[in-house]
């Protein structure tokens, strides 16, 4: 019980680090909102040029800022390999490894920060679609969207873990990440109904756990009607994340034996 | 069970000079307790390059400091990386008070502490003070302990003037001071040092001898290796040289 606890206070002690280290660029945060609000902009209007299956402008709005607020949270996933790659290059990771906390949980920790802020940051973002640009919001679910967010968060959290194993085994930090985003985002639906696409690729949009969250927090959070049932939606992200967190943990671990044995663990 | 009373349940002495088997020393029976042993460590980076450490041995007695010296690139730091658990040795085995880091990984980095050689290993935008809060939590510094851990690393490192400092702020000096004060921090039984004396002035000697001092009361011991000549004024209990993968007397 005590190891947990100070296992416990290991954890947080990575989300101060990291709050710490992001607080002390000082313009990171103005910069942050303010490519959100630039975003905003940009899709309100083009907004008002899409007639597409039935949405209105306005509702287009609607369906395009939770796809903006969770790309965000996609790319902060995303950011762990990366996250690694800097403790490698720092030298911070041998010490890390070298810790009774150990480099399996400092990495899960690592996740932390760019995810809870990922997840204020798309707070903000909804916040100002509604405050500046009229954005309603379906106030009866929204409270929902609360777990549900978490759960996508844990759903997401294997993918960056997989791609930090990559990183430990080739050192480098974006192997693959941009495409992968890029690719999510299209077949997830981020800006446009996955229906648009051609019937093969809807299938395959269904064997990641992005569409499934785009789709349920777009009906908890702006009434968007899903092609599947919420409760469907949320057993696959469920799914992912029961199925996909031990895997990939199972995967670092093995990558970092890997680099140990062979030695390459103290390469950067 | 604690490392020291390991020690006491050992019905055996401990020999005085059991450090380089691979100088021909006799190998030490496996169930006989000391800080540190490396026992016919071998390491081959590729197959096309000969060993960089050839079934090396060594013992390091409680309340010793050691010494391993070399030429560079002769694979000390190897010994060093393989001693803390960094890397895996393609045969033999590294044991702090038995335990091996394959067995008990948690123990293991419990009981060593390892101070690579350069100025990695810091994060720059974080205060000293901020930094070594870090270490004691990743360290798993129990709760009780925390604070006074990282005061008394503070004091023994004499950074009380540079405790909000951040580390970018620093001169090489300090940040080496710093770096060696995450060492000792969380006390180690066992501190393997890899040229600790880089950019540090006479005060910052002096220091690291007092931290050390600390390690060998709780009979502990010190791995220290650097090329000949840079460490003259410390105090040593045995000198070993490597060379072609095995230790041999200084």
């Amino acid at each position: 019980m005590s190891d947990t606890l100070t296992a416990g206070r290991a954890f947080v002690a990575v989300l101060r680090r990291d709050l710490t280290i992001y607080l002390s660029y000082r313009t990171r945060l103005v910069s942050q909102v303010l490519t959100s609000a630039f975003s905003l902009t940009l899709f309100y209007y083009v907004s008002r040029l899409v007639h597409i299956n039935g949405l209105s402008p306005r509702a287009y709005f609607g369906f395009v800022v939770v796809g903006i607020s969770l790309i965000g949270v996609l790319y902060s996933s995303f950011s762990i390999p990366e996250l690694v790659r800097q403790e490698l290059l720092v030298g911070t990771f041998d010490r890390l490894l070298l810790s009774p906390f150990g480099a399996i949980r400092s990495v899960i920790a690592m996740s932390l920060f760019p995810m809870m802020f990922s997840f204020v940051l798309a707070t903000l973002t909804l916040g100002l679609g509604c405050v500046v640009f009229g954005l309603h919001l379906h106030w009866s679910t929204v409270p929902l969207a609360i777990p549900v967010m978490l759960l996508v968060l844990m759903s997401f959290l294997p993918f960056g873990i997989l791609f930090a194993a990559l990183t430990v085994v080739v050192k480098q930090g974006s192997v693959g990440t941009s495409w992968v985003v890029a690719l999510l985002s299209i077949v997830g639906g981020l800006y446009f109904p996955v229906s648009l696409l051609p019937g093969w690729v809807q299938t395959t949009s269904r064997l990641q756990p992005f569409t499934a969250a785009t789709d349920l927090l777009r009906h908890l959070l702006v009434n968007t009607s899903i092609g599947e049932s919420p409760q469907t939606s949320l057993l696959k992200l469920v799914g992912f994340a029961i199925v996909l967190l031990p895997g990939s943990i199972l995967v670092l671990s093995r990558a970092i034996r890997f680099g140990q044995r062979r030695g390459t663990i103290i390469e950067y | 069970m604690t490392p020291r009373s390991l020690q006491l349940a050992s019905t055996e002495p401990l020999e005085q000079s059991a450090p380089g088997a691979g100088a021909g020393a006799p190998a030490r029976a496996s169930d006989e307790l000391a800080p540190l042993r490396l026992c016919a460590l071998s390491k081959r980076w590729r197959k096309d390059l000969p060993l960089v450490l050839d079934e090396l041995e060594l013992t390091l007695e409680p309340g010793t400091v050691t010494w391993v010296g070399g030429r560079n690139g002769v694979g000390k730091t190897t010994m060093l990386r393989v001693a803390a658990g960094l890397i895996e040795p393609d045969s033999g085995r590294a044991e702090v008070w038995g335990v091996a880091p394959g067995e008990n990984r948690v123990r293991y980095q419990r009981l060593v502490s390892f101070l690579p050689a350069g100025d990695r290993g810091l994060y720059a935008r974080l205060t000293v003070r901020r930094q070594l809060e870090f270490w004691a939590r990743i360290a798993m510094v129990p709760r009780e302990r925390f604070g006074e851990t990282v005061q008394h690393a503070i004091d023994t490192f004499d950074m009380g003037e540079l405790a909000e400092r951040r580390v970018d702020r620093m001169s090489m000096g300090q940040r080496q001071r710093l770096r060696i004060a995450m060492t000792f921090l969380p006390s180690p039984e066992v501190v393997l040092l890899d040229e600790p004396l880089t950019s540090l002035d006479e005060e910052g000697s002096a220091l690291i001898q007092a931290a050390i001092a600390e390690v060998l009361e709780r009979d502990g011991a010190v791995l220290w290796c650097s090329p000949s000549g840079e460490h003259l004024d410390m105090s040593f209990d045995a000198h070993w040289m490597l060379e072609q993968g095995r230790l041999v007397a200084a």
